[in-house]
């Protein structure tokens, strides 16, 4: 199934994708993101915030987006 | 930018939105929701969130929005801060490449460039405004209501003091600075 994917990492991702059925938000994240730590994202399906075992569904729209952002 | 630098008494924050074919020929800078103190700046995470997904919804990829991060600092420096460095480290890291840019609000800048390729590296950029580029003029009302959106001061550590703008005023000696929000609210006399 197709589902649109959004992060920043890398050369940036926003872009159709191709999932298999039954795939996680953990799932998607260990095998989008290797090596990030998921408290270093704020995790949304459909711009929502989403639990590690909520199931993704054909059309869904999953971003990893960084958190925070601090200067001082 | 400058506009929103010295609208307020606290640091303020956003990102970058660089032209399609030039992507550090920033033609828009974007607030979105932060807490701010005169001397720090925290974006909500929720806000970043959905600032992503509106640019992208206006066709936009990810290294046109999402890789240069502007805020501002108080006083002459626009040195990074060791919290500075830390995000920049963190949030930015992964990326192909990213800027870091502050504002002082003496007027100093600072740019630096990263990327991650092979060993990695940095380098320093000039910051300046390029007159060349077309501008529909200033909107000084969004720029106001955007940033009245966005930015949230922190009660407890907001100094009386700007440290942008100042003039006399106008009830006797005293020199207490004054932000634009304030003078905008004096009565006429």
């Amino acid at each position: 199934m197709q589902i649109l994917y959004i992060n920043n990492d890398g050369s940036g991702f926003a872009d159709h994708i191709h999932v298999d059925d039954g795939t996680t938000v953990a799932k998607l994240f260990t095998q989008r993101v290797p090596h990030g730590r998921t408290c270093d994202y704020l995790i949304r399906v459909n711009r929502q915030p989403a639990t590690s075992d909520q199931v993704l569904q054909s059309g869904d729209r999953v971003s990893f987006t960084p958190t925070k952002i601090e200067g001082a | 930018m400058l506009f929103l630098r010295d609208l307020g008494e606290t640091e303020v924050g956003g990102f970058g939105i660089s032209a399609a074919d030039d992507l550090l020929l920033i033609e828009d800078f974007v607030l979105v929701r932060q807490h701010c103190s005169v001397i720090t700046v925290a974006f909500e995470d929720e806000s970043v969130a959905e600032f992503f997904d509106r640019q992208i919804d206006r066709g936009l990829r990810p290294e046109q929005f999402g890789r240069i991060w502007i805020h501002t600092h108080p006083g002459e420096s626009a040195q990074p801060s060791s919290v500075d460095e830390e995000t920049f480290s963190r949030v930015f890291g992964r990326s192909d490449w990213a800027v870091m840019a502050i504002v002082a609000c003496g007027g100093d800048t600072f740019a630096r460039l990263q990327f991650p390729a092979g060993p990695g590296g940095s380098l320093s950029l000039p910051f300046a405004v390029d007159y060349r580029q077309p501008f529909t003029g200033s909107d000084h009302e969004a720029w106001t209501n955007e940033y009245l959106a966005a930015v949230q001061p922190e009660p407890d550590l907001i100094f009386s003091e700007s440290s942008c703008l100042s003039m006399l005023s106008h009830a006797g000696d005293s020199s207490r600075t004054y932000s634009p929000l304030e003078l905008a609210a004096w009565p006429e006399w």
